[in-house]
């Protein structure tokens, strides 16, 4: 984190929210179980303990798509990430993780700097990770094998890099949505929330 | 005997023929008187005769020698048939043996036969396998070659082991040697143990020696304590008996005693009945009292209750008198009351519709008040205006008519120059001036009207302002006389306050309703927004291509084919066992080999099997075993002819076949019952004895075995 205790760059945000996305994205895995817990390991950050990935092709995946999220974030052509968990036998989308980003496009390049302390801004990334470790209780339980995609929405002069394609917005057919918490390091806003098949027995 | 029948037939023969002799004389004469007839014939007949006797009598005589050679041939034919005989018997017998060993010998061919065949047969399969022997062999010279290097290398490493097997030799002795050491220590403590067992022995012995004396002793103690408790008991007893005897003596006076006693406690009791009746009764009549004082201060309690009553009764009853309605109940005042209170509701409903509207109305004259008073200042001002306009307009009027005269003095002077000028030169100057002037005067003509115009419509405002003040003081007449009446105006107040009202309501409801519809359309764009809509003409969705989805898909699919072909194979398997069971084995080991979990579950079964097959032979040794401990030790071998039937063959039996049959009755062998054989026939006393009176079978058994015993001994 390249800034000061006083201010922000945009720089600085988008590692930051990059990291959120790393960690997010790996609690999800965990938690929804898309992944055996055993390919988990714990590491301590924003002062909680959270479970990351020791899957080498995951690794790798996850890397990639960070770090060109992290150039998108840093020049404010992203809109919205979203984790897409799949049914494998019937190809059914059941679960949608969503991030809403809202960029400022007032401030470019590392001119501009914001008045937020990190603290604060990691405050309220501790708040959405806790919630996203909370939503298990009240989520359908997945009882079929599932694989998981990230889509990205970028705004649509960007260019389509190698190894990327387009893609449906893979919806959900009759869904449920719950609202998630938000943060902002002032500069990334990003608001975050599930959508989740309704099934019947309920 | 067989000589004198020979002898009587010769006497027979000689008999019959001195008869035969004897007789020709008489069997002559029926031939003469035929000769009578037939000289010739006669006389050839006798010449035959003649002949044929003295032929006859030739072959008597030869016959004679004929017949003793005959009876001698006969005897020695007789003789040569015994013989004959003898020799045909011995010869037949001979024949039989040759016949019998003739067969032998053709069964002995036959066999011979059948042998070869079977030995040419062994032979040809001899040969095959000679010949399979011979592949087989050359293989096994293969590998025995391949062993032998083998065997080289082995030899080898046998050269190492057996250096190592030398050392291991030496150590082996060495081991021996301390072995031999500990196994004289192992005898030296072994006989120390023997000493110490021995020596353990008699201290046992002693111990249990001195239990017993324990045993005795403690026997012995307990008599005497026994025999100490009596004799308390028998000094207790001397005592009572004292006493008793003493008390013996006051018997007398104690039985007087007790008989007045007696007469005492009847009459007690006789008091004691009474006077428990006296108490129950005293006890009741205590809980009458208690009752009727219970009783008396309710009573106190309700006269005065009753005269409250009565008080409140004259109350009503005056109520009634005073307000003369027809009230009589508490029922009937409930009633009016209620009533009352319902006018008193609508009365306060009238009255706060009235004060509401007297409200309405008091605002509206407030507001009406300051309409006046707004009106009253327009009108003033108003009025000033007009003022000023009239004197506008005065001032005005006397410009007119200061101008009429201007132009009419200028119309004057232009004529008299028209007049004068009508010639002159200067014309076109003063026609242009004339024009310029009628120019100017047709403009402030224009002017004139414009503010004649003007003035016309500001007294035209005045008139309505004046209307409008007119109007404002009607009303605030009106209202100025409807507010103390208020009644009259207030329904028209209302209803324009309810449509207003009713106005603002539908406002409302209107407000509320696009507010609702703006809410879900929002609501609407939120989900759609949650759903993870997009708007496409500026956002697109991408993803990287080797996303965890498709790779699992993809994984998916491979192991989908893969389990198809696996299928395909295995049913292709089963087939092939379909069809038949040579085939399958070379098609198993072509096709997948089999499972972990199949070798595992083999490997279960190979160790169950062998488990099996050792418990198996555990199981036999042990029978063996138990039999033969049940035959030495009963003498008695026991086998199990049929299911039930138990064979008993003892130890001592004289033969082979001598044996008990039993046969087994009830559940699991429960009883048992002897069957009758050979031997136990030879039995009868034994059997009388143990099982008929003893019903014992091993007492029987025993006897049995003793009995063999003994016969065996003494032989």
């Amino acid at each position: 984190m390249s800034s000061t205790l006083k201010g922000i760059t945009l720089k600085g945000s988008a590692e930051l929210v990059a990291e959120f996305f790393s960690f997010g994205i790996n609690s999800i895995l965990y938690q929804r179980g898309i992944y055996p817990p055993e390919t988990f390991t714990r590491v301590t950050q924003y002062d909680m303990s959270l479970y990351l990935t020791v899957d080498p092709n995951l690794k790798t995946y996850l890397n990639d798509v960070v770090t060109q999220l992290k150039g998108w974030l840093f020049d404010c052509t992203v809109q919205k990430l979203v984790l897409v968990i799949t049914c494998l036998e019937t190809n059914e989308v059941l679960e949608r993780w969503q991030f809403d980003i809202e960029c400022d496009k007032t401030i470019t390049g590392s001119s501009g700097t914001r008045e937020k302390s990190i603290k604060a801004i990691q405050e309220e990334i501790r708040s959405v990770i806790r919630q996203i470790t909370a939503t298990v209780t009240f989520l359908p339980l997945l009882e079929t094998a599932c694989s998981f995609d990230l889509l990205i929405y970028t705004d649509k002069d960007q260019v389509v890099p190698e190894k990327w394609e387009e893609s449906g917005p893979k919806m959900i057919a009759d869904s449920e949505e719950v609202r998630l918490r938000t943060f902002t390091t002032t500069i990334h806003k990003v608001s975050s929330m599930v959508a989740y098949k309704r099934t019947d027995c309920i | 005997m067989d000589g004198m029948d020979d002898e009587t037939t010769v006497f027979t023969t000689l008999k019959s023929f001195k008869s035969f002799i004897s007789k020709p004389e008489t069997s002559q004469k029926p031939p003469d008187s035929s000769l009578a007839h037939h000289h010739l014939q006669r006389q050839y007949l006798q010449r035959i005769e003649m002949e044929e006797a003295a032929e006859k009598i030739c072959s008597k005589t030869h016959l004679l020698q004929m017949a003793q050679e005959k009876q001698q041939m006969e005897l020695s034919h007789k003789r040569a048939r015994i013989e004959l005989e003898k020799a045909a018997h011995i010869s037949a017998r001979d024949l039989e043996r040759e016949v019998d060993r003739n067969q032998e010998l053709l069964n002995r061919i036959k066999k011979l036969e059948e042998r070869e065949a079977e030995t040419t047969r062994t032979l040809n399969e001899q040969m095959e396998m000679n010949k399979t022997l011979k592949k087989s062999l050359e293989g096994e010279n293969k590998k025995l070659e391949e062993k032998e290097s083998v065997i080289s290398e082995a030899n080898k490493t046998n050269g190492a082991l057996r250096d190592e097997i030398r050392e291991l030799n030496h150590k082996l002795k060495k081991l021996d040697m301390q072995l031999t050491t500990q196994s004289t220590d192992n005898q030296g403590l072994q006989e120390q143990l023997e000493l110490q067992r021995k020596k353990y022995q008699e201290l046992t012995m002693k111990f249990q020696e001195l239990q017993a004396t324990q045993s005795l002793n403690s026997d012995n103690e307990l008599k005497i304590k026994e025999l100490e408790r009596r004799l308390a008991l028998q000094e207790q007893d001397s005592v009572i008996v004292r006493n008793m005897k003493s008390e013996l003596a006051r018997l007398p006076d104690m039985e007087r005693e007790l008989k007045r006693l007696r007469e005492e406690n009847s009459y007690l009791r006789e008091t004691q009945e009474n006077s428990n009746l006296l108490r129950e009764e005293t006890e009741g009549l205590r809980r009458k009292l208690e009752r009727l004082e219970k009783l008396k201060e309710d009573m106190v309690s309700l006269e005065l209750e009753k005269e409250k009553q009565a008080t409140v009764l004259q109350a009503w009853e005056n109520l009634s008198e005073m307000t003369g309605l027809n009230i009589r109940k508490p029922e009937d005042l409930s009633r009016e009351i209620i009533q009352i209170q319902q006018r008193e509701i609508a009365l306060k409903q009238q009255n706060h519709s009235v004060t509401s509207s007297a409200r309405a109305l008091e605002k509206a004259r407030a507001q009406l008040q300051g309409e006046v008073t707004d009106l009253r200042t327009k009108a003033l001002e108003e009025q000033k205006k007009r003022e000023q306009q009239d004197a506008l307009v005065r001032r005005l009027q006397k410009r007119v008519l200061l101008l009429t005269k201007e132009r009419d003095g200028m119309k004057a002077i232009l004529e008299s120059y028209d007049s004068e000028l009508a010639t002159n030169e200067y014309s076109p100057q003063l026609t242009r001036r004339v024009k310029e002037a009628e120019d100017m005067l047709q403009k402030v003509q224009a002017h004139n009207l414009e503010i004649e115009a003007q003035l016309s419509k500001a007294q035209e405002e005045i008139g309505t302002y004046k209307l409008q003040t007119q109007k404002a003081e009607m009303e605030l007449d009106v209202l100025k006389k409807q507010a103390p009446g208020a009644e009259n105006s207030s329904f028209v107040m209302n209803e324009e306050v309810s449509s207003l009202r009713q106005k603002i309501e539908e406002l409302e409801a209107e407000r509320r309703r696009l507010e609702d519809q703006n809410n879900i359309l929002e609501m609407r764009l939120e989900k759609h927004n949650l759903q993870g809509a997009y708007d496409p003409t500026k956002t697109k969705v991408i993803h990287l291509r080797m996303n965890p989805t498709n790779i699992a898909k993809q994984q998916r699919l491979d192991e989908v084919e893969h389990l198809r072909e696996e299928c395909q194979q295995l049913r292709e398997r089963i087939r092939a066992l379909q069809a038949g069971g040579a085939v399958t084995s070379n098609e198993g080991t072509l096709s997948l080999p089999p499972s972990q979990e199949v070798l595992d579950l083999r490997r279960q079964l190979e160790s169950a099997e062998l488990k099996n097959q050792r418990l198996k032979e555990v199981f036999q040794k042990k029978i063996q075993e138990f039999r033969t401990v049940c035959y030495v030790l009963t003498g008695y071998q026991i086998d199990i002819t049929t299911e039930n039937q138990y064979r008993l063959t003892s130890v001592y039996a004289e033969h082979m076949e001598d044996s008990l049959l039993f046969k087994a009755s009830g559940p699991a062998g429960g009883s048992m019952q002897l069957l009758e054989t050979d031997f136990s026939r030879t039995l009868r006393e034994l059997v009388e004895l143990h099982l008929f009176h003893q019903n014992s079978i091993p007492a029987f058994l025993s006897a049995v075995t003793l009995d063999l015993f003994s016969r065996q001994t003494i032989v």
